[in-house]
């Protein structure tokens, strides 16, 4: 009796000892795990949209970025204390704009893809070469735009290549410098330009809402651009030029670029399309009542009718819109139609994209590569077929290199006005040939400042590191690893 | 007629039969004699059982042993029992005397103490309590029900050496915070509960209070009558904690609850009648002070300044009668609250089956407006013997618990609560709404804009608390099922099968009309309702054994046991805003849903535990476990944990060689090591995970959402504990002293902050850095009368614990909070030194005048720039102090006040707690009184922060009447000027930093017992009242309300603040007992 009790237990015992690993396997019930993922393409491709879905939804940041510091907007009521401060030069490391997080978000989402898609391919025997390569060129594509914004905003930023997958990964990872960054991404661009689709797209909202050749070329440009490599940009824009899938849209239709966009004039443009509940923040951040930002004076010298602007197709209605006395709103996101009256439906509130490359912001480019080229000619000839095309007639420019790069940046501040270019041109002109135009720059920083503040501020940003944004306190607190912009150090 | 009467006679006679019948009853005669030497045994028990074994009645033997008994039925079984003696069977012959002679069984009787004694509370081991060689204190709390405890908690602060309690709040239903011997590590570190045995589930109130920020736990402790509590044992070292493997790293409360006891059935009722008060609040401004101060704060800041029409006493203001109150808003919030505590227990049993049965009801009144908690709660116990070798017991539990709380409002602030509000709330506006002719319209005043600002952050508390809502229903129900089994004489087989459930709602509901705000706004008539479940099922096997060796010079005995555990849960949380109606409450109805989730989780554990106890000569103790633990929160690599546990034991007493020291009683030195474990929370925070991120264009969108743990291992903490233990004057004197030192590694960090160049924030668990804590701990007890009817013991015990990060994990940054500014201090952790330090400015006064402010050198030179002119003392450069600023000291004496100046200024650790008391008994009269004391830790008055820094709309504390006003006013104790938004008036410095040491008379009572004799005429069994009082006094020169401050240990950078919860009420009860 005894020896069977016992031996009834130890034989219990072992049993649920055996079976214990198993019934210790806990899987999460509603959420997917990396084990039971990466397993076919289609995996891969969720996971590349995702990386798309959370950059476009970065469109307000964007629009933030390229504009507040610049000279371009002003604040109402409602706008927040911290972009506020930012407005005023008035920037500390606990200002929200400092959090740099949703950028490398998104960076690490491609960094996912680069990794893993190669791996599944092994897996999935339907994965062909092609699809894989094509998706790759979009990772690559999505991870350079997010860091050259990062380098422009930030300037040294920790350059991270690989996925952080587990707590294995390296995440405390010091500054990289910028131009470092930009040259390494510039190459691998260049390295992976030939996979980029050219056709390989059903739909309009795919051939300009995803990485195609010219969305690569568009950005190659750029970069070179803003690494003052000028051959190198005019090689690329070149590229888009013989591309008979891009023009420029005529006089009338020019608002049809952001209504109902996807024109043919759009290279690369963040999808929104409130039907499918991808809606931007742009809208709430620019209607009549939102109280947010307004067109600053300086815009409406240029656009408004009351301020005799000879801005017929791109002026008041088309970016700007009045209201009442003395309330002017950007009309660009919010309109419908130039006429400064319609307004879009409401399905169509948040539908409006995000433009990051259009044919016109590419020809100036390369207007701008030519003019510092000393090949004026040339320069002149895209800069009049802008003007032209905007009917403001033909541009009298002596030939200087000086006189080009204000008559350019001119010209993109009309042409790219509130689509987060104006800040980044200025930038450009500020550090073109080892600084030579800063006091141009802080002049034009200074100029939303309080006149107490004006003559403090304009001394400290004869650094040019006061023109990047500081690293955010949190981060600083998270990473041993980083050091604070000197500029904001005290 | 005849008939009639016949009839009657009839009836009468049978009725006679009856009576006569029990004229013929059964009555024996006897006396109890020890057959040895055939003395005279006194109080042996006469017990008379029926066929089922069960008790019908009994007697006593008198001072001869003699007794008469009356059998109920003859046909029953009397037995005499008797401790110390065999158990005997009484043949019943009335007619003459019976003699029965007893024989001893005094070595028995030890035997069976060892084994009942395992069965208590921990019963995972087999170790006599007198044997336990680790650390461990238990306290009996039969002797407290009288006292005017509530909870379980009050009964152990300031008893249990090295146990701080702390109360959360003095809310009705509020849990407490204990912590053992120091914070041992990252998580909200609450030692383990176990009732008879049964680890209870941990419910976190978080995941029910979206809304709350305060880190509170619904202490179970609370969830139990504090009558069905018989003992509550303490176990603060890693040997005695190991037992419970991963889950007693923050040590173990070990609950016994009553069990019936063999007898006669016992009625026993209490009552409780409590008046509950709060002790007085910081005085604060009247509204005419208030106005005047804001007057001033703008004349100062800005000179000339339109004064704006709420504080302007402008008689054509249409709001003047709203703005001209002096209303005291803490004061309309707060009121008396009354708690009846209501408690019905049954009690008996025979040879067979045992059963204990309890009913509590508790109604308590909070002292905060419209908050209040009630809970129901019942409990049986049962145990039955089927035969002397199966037993088996069953035990029930059932609690009902509702809380009702003010709402939280969402500002741009968190969450505010009306108290909180009430601090600062202008006490120029008037709770209540008037007209422009000053007639009262009935409603709240609540305009949607305010002097202060928008009516949704500057909220009318009265309103908020009366109109809104925020209750909490908890169920809970366990049940256990425990079946022993006697092998043999040497091996007993238990199994015990325990299932929990627990069910728990809130809702809240904030109507417009309480609020100014716009009828739509968003925080407005939202309705939310968040009901979850938890249960979980616990089996443990075990095999006992007690190695019979014959030779008494050895004793062995040990314990297997093979545990598991599964919980799970589940929750869903539905928020709606706009509700049609402010009598629609509730989210599901027509509302505009803005919120639906759901959430369940399960986790699992595997224990196998073996035990050794060795004893030599009953003087040289060893007892040796080891716990190997499996959790479901690991991966394969890390799931099993070993926690082993030693302790060994010297009971020198024993020893020959002492034997000529009379006075010295059972006395013990012990030694024991330990590792204990703990685990993260979450059974799936280990997986790299993929959620869906809606789509772009038409395709589908899905993201990383954590990272995956393949490093997330077992923190550990190791403990030595040193104990001396003795007993002196014939059990009259108790000493026991112990140290401990106890180390964490691999410390568990929740939510750990990363980089978030990685792409995320943060990791779910990470594991790094070193923890640890000493101490030491004394506890004395003198009995200094021991008489009869007269009898006075002491008690005094005091604890001291020292902790210090030894190591952190690498790349971790020791600072936060870098960005200086009013109200706000850096914070920073040092390796080696203690969690919990605080730094800031150093506060120095006031500048008299504007002449004053000077920027001096270390040897008091003043400070010039390079052209000789004296450069300005200013804050960050952007600043330059005036007269009538606060002073703070210039540390690097650089001209600058700045993050280089902030310097060590206090530690929110107590160096000593403990407590002392008294109990005093003359014949019927009894009293008790116990001190709680908590000394040498520092608090950050976060109220006098918010109350006396001047620099805003808000109320400030009358403290801010002795401030500086003019040019040259120099007076001791003044305070800055008030100046409206000024930069650096109100920086964290030393200013708020105050020393929190505090005495309190925790408890004392008086009570009174009805003698025996008067019982009895009054037929009943016993009879008692009692008045007492909890926390009446409070000596402490802390400013604030209550220097009672919990500790955070889920935050290395945390430290202690008085953030204004409601504190612990003043209690008064009045007690009435009886039994029959």
């Amino acid at each position: 009796m005894k020896l069977k009790v016992k031996i009834i237990i130890i034989t219990v015992l072992l049993s649920v000892q055996y079976s214990c690993n198993e019934w210790m396997e806990l899987i999460p019930p509603s959420e997917l795990i990396r084990e039971e993922f990466w397993k076919t393409k289609e995996d891969v491709n969720a996971v590349l949209m995702g990386a798309y879905q959370s950059f476009a939804s970065l469109d307000g940041s964007l629009f933030r970025y390229g504009e507040i510091r610049a000279d371009m907007i002003t604040y109402d009521n409602n706008l927040g204390n911290d972009e506020r401060d930012v407005m005023e030069g008035n920037i500390y490391a606990d200002n929200y704009m400092c959090n740099w997080s949703s950028f490398y978000r998104v960076i690490n989402y491609a960094n996912e893809i680069i990794k893993n898609a190669p791996l599944v391919q092994e897996i999935d025997n339907t994965y062909s070469d092609y699809e894989l390569q094509s998706v790759m060129a979009e990772a690559y594509f999505i991870r350079g735009l997010a860091y050259f914004y990062l380098v422009r905003i930030f300037k040294d930023v920790p350059f991270a290549l690989e996925p952080a997958e587990s707590d294995d990964a390296e995440f405390y990872l010091p500054k990289t410098d910028g131009d470092e960054i930009l040259q390494y991404i510039i190459d691998e661009l260049k390295q992976n330009r030939i996979y980029a689709t050219t056709d390989g797209y059903a739909t309009l909202e795919e051939v300009k809402g995803r990485a195609t050749k010219a969305a690569y070329d568009a950005l190659i440009a750029d970069i070179a651009l803003w690494l003052f490599d000028y051959e190198t940009c005019i090689e690329y824009v070149e590229k888009i030029q013989q591309n008979p899938e891009y023009t420029l849209m005529p006089s009338t239709k020019w608002f049809e670029i952001y209504y109902p966009g996807n024109s043919l004039e759009g290279i690369y443009e963040f999808q929104f399309d409130a039907n499918l509940n991808q809606s931007n923040s742009l809208y709430g951040m620019t209607n009549r009542y939102s109280y947010s930002y307004d067109p600053s004076a300086k815009a409406l010298e240029k656009f408004a009718f009351d301020y005799s602007s000879k801005e017929l197709y791109r002026g008041e209605d088309a970016s700007i819109k009045k209201y009442g006395e003395d309330d002017y709103i950007i009309w660009k996101y919010v309109g419908r139609i130039a006429d400064g009256n319609t307004v879009r439906t409401s399905s169509e509130t948040g539908s409006c994209n995000w433009i990051v490359y259009r044919y016109a912001d590419v020809l100036l480019m390369k207007a701008e590569a030519l003019s510092q080229l000393e090949r004026y000619n040339e320069a002149r000839q895209i800069l009049d077929l802008i003007r032209d095309r905007a009917d403001v007639g033909s541009s009298e420019i002596a030939n200087t290199k000086r006189s080009f790069e204000d008559a350019i940046l001119e010209e993109r501040c009309l042409e790219f006005a509130f689509e987060g270019k104006r800040w980044f041109d200025l930038l450009r002109m500020g550090r073109r040939n080892n600084y030579e135009r800063k006091a141009d720059l802080i002049e034009i920083i200074v100029e939303k400042v309080p006149s107490t503040q004006k003559r403090i501020l304009a001394s400290k940003l004869t650094n040019p590191l006061g023109w990047y944004m500081p690293i955010a306190e949190n981060e600083l607190e998270s990473n041993n690893a980083l050091v604070q912009n000197p500029y904001y150090k005290f | 007629m005849k008939n009639i009467k016949k009839t009657i006679i009839l009836i009468l006679a049978l009725f006679s039969f009856i009576q006569a019948f029990p004229q013929d009853k059964t009555i024996i005669r006897g006396r109890v004699v020890d057959k040895a030497d055939k003395s005279a045994i006194i109080g042996a028990n006469i017990i008379e059982y029926d066929s089922e074994e069960r008790v019908v009645s009994g007697t006593v033997t008198d001072v001869n042993g003699n007794f008469v008994y009356t059998m109920v039925n003859p046909e029953n079984i009397v037995k005499v029992r008797v401790i110390g003696y065999n158990e005997q069977t009484i043949e019943i012959d009335p007619a003459s005397a019976i003699v029965i002679e007893l024989t001893s069984s005094d070595v028995e009787i030890a035997e069976v103490t060892v084994t009942a004694e395992a069965q208590t509370g921990n019963r995972l081991t087999n170790i006599d309590e007198r044997d336990k060689a680790s650390s461990s204190v238990k306290i009996d709390l039969v002797e407290m029900h009288d006292a005017g405890i509530v909870s379980a908690a009050d009964a152990l602060q300031g008893r249990v050496t090295g146990l701080d309690i702390i109360s959360a709040s003095g809310d009705p239903g509020s849990g407490s915070q204990l912590v053992i011997r120091g914070l041992s590590g990252m998580g909200n570190s609450q030692p383990l509960i176990v009732i008879d045995g049964i680890p209870q589930m941990r419910v976190n109130r978080n995941e029910l209070d979206i809304s709350s920020a305060n880190m509170e736990d619904i202490s179970e402790l609370i969830n139990i009558a504090l009558q069905d509590i018989k003992s509550i044992e303490v176990l603060k070292d890693a040997a005695s904690t190991a037992v419970y493997g991963s889950r007693g790293a923050d040590g173990v409360l070990l609950i016994e609850t009553h069990k019936g006891r063999m007898g006669k059935v016992q009625f026993d009722y209490t009552y409780k009648y409590s008046l509950n008060y709060q002790p007085p609040p910081i005085p604060l401004l009247t509204g005419d002070e208030y106005i005047m101060l804001q007057l001033e704060e703008w004349h100062n800041s800005q000179g000339v300044f339109d004064v704006p029409s709420e504080i302007a006493y402008d008689r054509d203001y249409a709001d003047f009668y709203n703005y001209s109150a002096n209303t005291d808003w803490l004061g309309a919030l707060t009121q008396n609250g009354m708690t009846h505590d209501h408690f019905f227990k049954v009690s008996g049993g025979g040879d067979k089956t045992r059963y204990y049965t309890s009913f509590s009801y508790v109604d308590e009144g909070g002292t905060t407006l419209n908050t209040g908690a009630n809970r129901f709660s019942t409990r049986i116990n049962l145990d039955y013997h089927l035969s002397n070798k199966l037993m088996f017991s069953i035990q029930f539990n059932y609690n009902r618990n509702k809380i009702q709380r003010n709402p939280g409002v969402w500002t741009s602030y968190g969450a505010v609560y009306p108290r909180r509000a009430a601090f600062t709330k202008a006490p120029n506006m008037s709770i209540w709404e008037y007209d422009e002719n000053g007639n009262p319209t009935g409603e709240y005043f609540t305009p949607i804009n305010s002097y202060q600002g928008s009516g949704a952050t500057f909220f009318n508390p009265v309103a908020v608390a009366t109109l809104g809502k925020h209750d909490e229903v908890y169920n809970s129900l366990q049940n256990t099922f425990i079946l022993r089994y006697r092998i043999n004489d040497w091996l007993t087989f238990n199994e015990t099968v325990s299932l929990q459930y627990q069910g728990q709602k809130s809702k809240d509901f904030l109507p417009y009309n309480a609020m100014g705000t716009d009828w739509l706004d968003w925080v407005v008539n939202k309705a939310e309702e968040v009901n979850g479940i938890n249960y979980s099922i616990n089996t443990e096997s075990q095999l006992l054994f007690t190695v019979p060796i014959r030779n008494e010079s050895h004793y062995l005995a040990g314990s297997a046991a093979w545990i598991t555990r599964q919980t799970a849960s589940e929750s869903i949380n539905i928020q709606s805003n706009k509700t049609p109606s402010v009598n629609i409450q509730d989210p599901a109805i027509d509302a505009q849903v803005n919120y639906i989730g759901s959430w369940s989780g399960e986790s699992r554990d595997l224990g196998g535990f073996v035990s050794f106890n060795y004893k030599f000569k009953d003087r040289y103790l060893i007892q040796a476990s080891a716990r190997a633990d499996a959790n479901s929160s690991f991966g394969i690599n890390n799931r099993w944990g070993l926690f082993p546990g030693v302790s060994i034991g010297w009971r020198f007493s024993e020893e020959s060689w002492l034997d000529s020291w009379d006075f010295l009683g059972e006395s013990k030195a012990t030694f024991s090591w330990g590792i204990a474990g703990r685990q993260p929370g979450s059974s799936y925070a280990r997986f790299a995970t993929y959620g869906s991120s809606g789509n772009y264009i038409e395709g589908a969108a899905v993201t990383p959402s954590s990272i995956q743990l393949s490093n997330l291992k077992w923190e550990s903490v190791v403990s030595y504990n040193l104990a001396l233990e003795l007993n002196m004057f014939k059990d009259r004197f108790y000493l026991k002293a112990e140290t401990y030192f106890k180390t964490t590694y691999d410390l568990l960090f929740n939510r750990y902050s990363i980089p978030s160049s990685s792409g995320f924030s943060s990791l779910g668990y990470f594991n790094g850095g070193e923890l640890e804590n000493k101490g030491w701990e004394l506890m004395l007890d003198y009995q200094l009368i021991k008489k009869d009817n007269f009898s006075l013991s002491l008690n005094f015990n005091t604890s001291h614990n020292v902790n210090a990060f030894k190591d952190l994990p690498d790349n971790f940054v020791t600072e936060r909070d870098v960005s200086i500014g009013n109200g706000q201090y850096p914070k920073r952790v040092v390796e080696g030194e203690p969690i919990g330090s605080f730094f800031g400015f150093k506060y120095l006064g006031v500048w008299p005048s504007d002449q004053d402010v000077k920027a001096t050198d270390a040897d008091g030179h003043i400070l010039v720039d390079g052209e000789g002119k004296p450069i300005p003392f200013s804050y960050m450069g952007v600043y330059n102090f005036k007269g009538g600023d606060a002073i703070y000291e210039d540390v690097n004496h650089d001209g600058k006040i700045d993050l280089n100046d902030v310097v060590y200024i206090g530690d929110s650790n107590p160096d000593f707690m403990g407590g002392f008391g008294a109990n005093l008994r003359y014949k019927n009269w009894d009293f008790s009184c116990a001190f709680y004391y908590r000394t040498g830790f520092d608090i950050v008055n976060m109220v006098a922060l918010d109350t006396e820094g001047m620099d805003n709309r808000d109320n400030q504390s009358k403290a801010v009447l002795s401030r500086w006003r003019v040019q040259g006013q120099d007076e001791p104790g003044m305070l800055p000027r008030a100046y409206m938004n000024h930069p650096c008036n109100n920086l964290g410095s030393d200013r708020y930093v105050e020393a929190g040491d505090y005495l309190r008379l925790n408890n004392v009572k008086l009570g009174y017992r009805l003698s025996r004799t008067l019982c009895n005429k009054l037929g009943i069994r016993n009879a008692a009242f009692a008045l007492s009082a909890r926390k009446l006094l409070t000596f402490t020169n802390y400013s604030g309300q209550d220097p009672e401050v919990g500790q955070n240990a889920s935050d290395p950078f945390w430290i202690g603040q008085d953030n204004a919860n409601t504190p612990p009420p003043k209690i008064v009860t009045f007690t009435l007992s009886f039994g029959f």
